[in-house]
């Protein structure tokens, strides 16, 4: 009986170590000194400096405007998908449609398309209306994942309202758009939310966009990362503090998101 | 769960919410399409020309399928996507089985695992190529360590492990994911079948065999086929690690794709090169339709 204890949390520290372990070393990366970095064998204890987050994000700052350009394209894509994305999710979980088998699986087939596909048209037609490098040419592109994504992830949401609530305050007199205003939509409010931080976190985590349309004032942070590897030299530590800073965000938000993390990442194919 | 509406307003309802997102999609994909179609047949580098030059015909099917390794291509993009998706699978599933224990700890454990699938990919690549790295790197350093031959070129440079080594990194991330949701799927087993089965003598593997996988399979299908079409997009990892390099050891469709249109600028072979990948998908996507959300509720 012990000995089975001790082979389950054997197993559960190898666990720990395989999936935390790279992560844990990378932002060792980012605060160990720079001669370390490479030393054979690795260096496990060292003083903490934080020299690499002040050089890529304070002074000479190289990679700050890219987190601000990270920002401005994920939340764009996030927001601006939204109205487009709720009322098409309203009407795939409430009404009775022609097709809505061959619509849903449209959406999927947007969601699984390889994004390279749309990369070669886009760089020549945004090039040609001088689009290339603005915020807009990248958000419009990202659209074209937030918003099939959140039609199904929001469907999901908006199945689990009781359409029986909605009968009542019909009965009681309230028109399409009071119901929805009053009953439906504060009811569907928290998958809303969820919905938006994971639009948001594929729209960060999103790195083929950027990488054809965007210039170096409209880098988005993982892109910035990339030039480091066009410089003699790569500054690995300066690599490791833009990527942590480029992690955190949709860490946290996954740990905020908890039980909603299946529904999210199947699109709301599984319920979780 | 349709509303009882009536009248030619009521019934436009539905067609009008679903029009602004549908018109958005179709002119976002309406424009590379009629793009791609026009330009497959045409000759035309982008840095010699700023318009196609010549009507080819099929000349550049010919080309992507004889002159690009395309064909290297397309197996190492089928070997990721089906190692990969059956590798976290059952790594999903064993620690999924872990988690089930319920030891004090995996709580924590259950919350922390997800950290992976939250790294964009383009990150996960950086994390591998410094610890792949020839002098220094983790990997080969702890290789050593257990007496395992590393190649000299480096694990990333030597064609037979560069292709294993990408996997990996894809593994690392995606495991989690399926440790998740087979975990959750596990959880509504109920006790009492396991009970029965047990008390019919089935241990371990046939317990597993039986009763929890067949169990999680509806939902197991889902995400296998999620996976399989993002693996067989892979792209960031390739960027990052190998370059599709050495040779053309480790040349996904996607990174084929780029390197054509937008490293070597041949817009007319890289959108004869598009248009098969895109027939690929809707075949793959088709058939996985078919059988994942075969009991699915539209």
């Amino acid at each position: 009986m012990v000995m089975r204890y001790v082979v389950l949390y054997a197993l559960l520290g190898l666990c720990a170590l395989f999936f935390l372990g790279p992560i844990a070393w990378f932002a060792a990366l980012a605060l160990r000194p720079q001669e370390t970095a490479f030393s054979t064998p690795p260096v496990f204890l060292f003083r903490p400096q934080l020299d690499a987050f002040r050089y890529t994000f304070l002074d000479p700052g190289t990679n700050a405007p890219q987190l601000r350009n990270s920002l401005v394209v994920s939340l764009g894509a996030t927001l601006a998908n939204l109205p487009f994305a709720l009322p098409a999710a309203y009407a795939l979980s409430r009404f009775a449609l022609r097709g809505k088998r061959s619509i849903m699986l449209w959406y999927m087939s947007l969601i699984v398309a390889p994004p390279v596909v749309y990369l070669i048209p886009y760089f020549i037609f945004m090039t040609r209306l001088h689009l290339r490098g603005t915020y807009l040419s990248m958000i419009l592109l990202m659209l074209t994942i937030t918003v099939p994504i959140s039609v199904w992830l929001l469907r999901s949401f908006i199945d689990e309202v009781p359409v029986e609530l909605e009968e009542a305050a019909r009965v009681d007199g309230a028109g399409t758009w009071a119901v929805w205003r009053y009953v439906t939509l504060p009811l569907c409010a928290p998958g809303l939310v969820v919905t938006s931080m994971f639009a948001f976190v594929f729209a960060w985590n999103n790195a083929v966009f950027p990488l054809v349309l965007s210039t170096q004032e409209t880098a988005t942070l993982p892109i910035g990362t990339l030039a480091y590897f066009a410089t003699a030299g790569v500054t690995w530590n300066y690599i490791a503090a833009a990527a942590v800073a480029a992690m955190l965000p949709p860490m946290l938000i996954f740990l905020a998101l908890g039980r909603y993390l299946v529904r999210g990442l199947t699109f709301g194919a599984l319920k979780g | 769960m349709s509303c009882q509406v009536r009248g030619a307003p009521r019934r436009a309802l539905p067609l009008l919410l679903l029009l602004p997102s549908m018109l958005l999609l179709a002119a976002l994909v309406i424009y590379p399409t009629l793009f791609t179609v026009r330009n497959a047949f045409y000759y035309w580098n982008l840095q010699t020309s700023p318009r196609p030059l010549m009507f080819v015909g099929w000349e550049n099917f010919r080309y992507v399928l004889s002159s690009t390794p395309f064909f290297p291509a397309l197996r190492n993009t089928l070997v990721i996507a089906t190692a990969g998706t059956v590798v976290e699978l059952l790594l999903g599933l064993g620690v999924a089985l872990l988690l089930l224990t319920h030891l004090p700890g995996t709580r924590l454990l259950r919350t922390l695992l997800i950290m992976p699938v939250a790294v964009a990919p383009i990150v996960v690549g950086f994390l591998f190529r410094y610890m792949y790295y020839e002098q220094g790197g983790l990997i080969p350093w702890f290789l050593t360590l257990l007496r395992l031959p590393v190649p000299p070129e480096g694990l990333l440079g030597s064609a037979r492990t560069a292709l294993p080594s990408v996997l990996l990194a894809d593994v690392w991330q995606w495991t989690p994911f399926f440790a998740l949701v087979l975990y959750t799927g596990l959880l509504g087993i109920s006790q009492e079948l396991v009970d029965a089965a047990r008390v019919d003598g089935a241990r371990g593997g046939q317990l597993v065999w039986h009763i929890y996988l067949p169990m999680v399979w509806p939902s197991a299908a889902i995400v296998c086929m999620i996976r399989f079409m993002q693996l067989f997009n892979l792209f960031d990892l390739v960027l990052v690690l190998t370059r599709g390099g050495p040779g053309t050891a480790t040349y996904t469709l996607a990174y084929l794709l780029y390197q054509e249109g937008l490293v070597n600028y041949n817009i007319g072979t890289a959108s004869a090169m598009t248009l098969i990948i895109v027939a690929l998908v809707l075949l793959l996507l088709n058939i996985y339709a078919r059988y994942a959300f075969r009991r699915w509720e539209w």
